[in-house]
């Protein structure tokens, strides 16, 4: 109980870094054991091309990743988001093969349909949650459906393609072989850790995860607090699509089926606690990477898919009884 | 209130009327296919619809499930043409296995049973005891179409990758079969088969892996259309265009790729003909016609560039 007093009364989290800090090596330890295993065991995991690969690969569950971790900090869960991505896919598709307009405009326009369409999604899932205190996990298992059957509407099912060239180029540019698409996701884990630890929104965010009642005594809007952490998840689901469509080419109202549980996955096993107020988006970016890495390197060493899939179940359950002893750790 | 009683009675009486009426009239189907969520089906449906309008001797009843495996709507869904009391049932079943039982109880019932698209399991028909025709397109024969494309291509020792379907579906089970059928008798070298679970981003990522493993990999067997597009986009970005793919399904998006060479090949099973012909047949028996027998293949075409 003191501990939570403490986030309250220290918006600059000093203490809550160090921390961080020591619960972030445990995971990127566990990161490093993997990549070691991955350059021992397989020929080509440290090619520079396979590491383009994974980060390419991680990027659309890392931005997911990065809006879930703003939800279940504040003690939510969003289930959405997947049929979100492709529903603000299909929009965005829609726009982008409108006849009369030029390229950029398109992609433009294209982007803006995409995350105006996870973003009020997400201020949906925020505003019903809030306003009637109902669990996140039945609102946004609505939503998931609702996003779902409209995404198949508006597309008739159908696969939409041909996008412009540029969007594409947007897709596949890299620099120094860092794909670009990456360097959104970074930089919106950067910009995400930069609210959640440098401004008194993001330490009232932890301080409703650890004790809503608390913030809310103390004069703190909380409603609003929370509609916003479900509307930035929202909004990276939008940011996710544009990236899936970029990536592809094609926006497919099937996209991102259970996204959403790949995208938990990497906020848990980055040591954020499933009932809020602790851990950081910087866990989340390392366990987006391993989660990656796995994938990646599972199928290098020539393992089966049925064995993949148990294996990446096992290291969940790994990192929720890690989460565990964290938390009891933390506690003395 | 007495009125609304008699409104309620009367309504009900006519609704019955006109349902009796209905029944005298035309031949009423039920059409059950998989998930609408899938082109292949939502195509089907529209096919379905304007075959209603063109034939106007029969009334279509159609239902769609929420995703490929959902054998429990099925079930439900013949369950409930059973009581209305539909003439036939033409049902793409989701499972080969657990959809023979309530068909059984259907076909008990005098309803004519039409099963397209994904073949009953044989054996468990035999255990129900009843003798059910299948209509459609020989996934695995199809499949070695497109395989026989990439061999002919590469000839004996080609090295090749297939991305299957999802696994545990007949479909995808066929057509990994029907690739490994060209794989045989072309002498390919087959490096890896994995599924991609029929979805166009994880074959993108599959198949970037595998490429890593195996960069010697010449030609790509991919189950269906979406992962094609995955695998393509793939060999975009690592820059390999040496590297031949085939797919299956020739759904529209792939129509650019075939054209500029991006994909040598896909296989059209005209999905969109498929539910009306399987209607046109069961209307047939209805009409007196003789019962179906063993296997009523549907077209199946290769679909190749320039």
């Amino acid at each position: 109980m003191a501990e939570q007093s403490d986030v309250l009364a220290e918006p600059t989290g000093r203490d809550f870094s160090i921390r961080s800090i020591i619960n972030n090596a445990g995971i990127g330890l566990a990161l490093l054991g993997l990549i070691l295993f991955f350059s021992i065991f397989t020929e080509h995991f440290l090619n520079p091309n396979n590491i383009t690969n994974i980060l390419t690969q991680i990027t659309i569950n890392l931005i997911l990743a990065v809006g879930m971790t703003f939800v279940i900090l504040v003690g939510g869960i969003d289930l959405s988001v997947g049929s979100v991505m492709a529903f603000a896919a299909v929009v965005a598709g829609k726009a982008i093969t409108l006849p009369g307009f030029g390229p950029t405009e398109v992609i433009l326009l294209a982007c803006i349909a995409a995350v105006t369409a996870g973003f009020v999604c997400g201020l949906l899932n925020g505003l019903i949650t809030s306003y009637w205190a109902l669990p996140s996990f039945i609102i946004t298992l609505g939503m998931l459906n609702i996003a779902r059957g409209a995404a198949l509407h508006v597309s008739d099912a159908q696969t939409i393609y041909s996008f412009p060239f540029a969007f594409e180029e947007f897709g596949s540019a890299q620099i120094y072989g860092v794909p670009v698409v990456f360097l959104v996701a970074l930089a919106l884990v950067l910009l995400a850790w930069f609210v959640l630890n440098r401004t008194v929104f993001g330490r009232l965010l932890y301080g409703i995860g650890n004790n809503e009642e608390a913030v809310r005594l103390a004069g703190h809007p909380v409603f609003w607090y929370k509609v916003a952490a479900f509307t930035i998840c929202g909004l990276t689901a939008g940011i996710a699509a544009v990236v899936y469509m970029a990536r592809l080419n094609i926006a497919s109202p099937i996209a991102g089926i259970g996204f959403e549980l790949n995208a938990i996955a990497a906020v848990i096993i980055g040591g954020t606690s499933l009932s809020g107020g602790r851990g950081s988006v910087i866990g989340t970016l390392l366990g987006a990477f391993i989660i990656g890495v796995l994938a990646n390197g599972l199928i290098l060493i020539g393992l089966s898919d049925f064995m993949r899939q148990m294996i990446t179940g096992v290291v969940i359950i790994i990192a929720v009884i890690l989460d565990y002893y964290r938390a009891r750790y933390a506690k003395k | 209130m007495k009125f609304m009683k008699f409104a309620a009675v009367a309504a009900t009486s006519i609704a019955l009327l006109a349902g009796s009426a209905n029944a005298d009239d035309k031949p009423v189907v039920g059409l059950i296919m998989k998930s609408l969520a899938n082109e292949f089906f939502q195509n089907m449906l529209e096919g379905a619809k304007e075959h209603e309008i063109k034939r106007g001797d029969y009334e279509l009843r159609a239902v769609g499930m929420q995703n490929e495996t959902d054998f429990e709507s099925q079930i439900n869904a013949v369950e409930n043409f059973i009581t209305q009391g539909v003439d036939a049932i033409v049902i793409a079943p989701a499972d080969s296995r657990a959809m023979v039982r309530p068909l059984k109880r259907a076909m008990e019932a005098g309803i004519v049973v039409v099963n397209f698209d994904v073949s009953l399991d044989a054996d468990a028909k035999k255990q129900q005891g009843i003798d059910l025709a299948f209509v459609g397109p020989d996934n695995r024969g199809g499949a070695k179409l497109a395989g026989d494309a990439l061999g002919e291509l590469l000839g004996a020792g080609g090295k090749v990758v297939i991305i299957e379907g999802n696994p545990g579906a007949d479909n995808a089970n066929e057509r990994r079969l029907g690739f490994e059928d060209s794989v045989k008798q072309f002498g390919l070298e087959l490096l890896d088969s994995r599924t991609a679970h029929w979805e166009t981003e994880e074959a993108n990522t599959v198949f970037s892996n595998i490429l890593t493993a195996h960069p010697d990999t010449q030609g790509v067997m991919v189950a269906n259309d979406s992962m094609a597009i995955g695998v393509v986009k793939a060999l975009e970005s690592a820059g390999r265009k040496d590297i031949v793919v085939v797919g299956f399904d020739n759904i529209p998006a792939v129509g650019p790729m075939i054209k500029d060479g991006r994909m040598l090949a896909t296989v059209d099973q005209f999905g969109q003909a498929m539910a009306a012909n399987s209607i046109d047949l069961a209307l047939g028996v209805i009409a007196g016609g003789p019962k179906l027998e063993g296997w009523v293949k549907t077209p199946i075409e290769l679909v190749k560039g320039n």
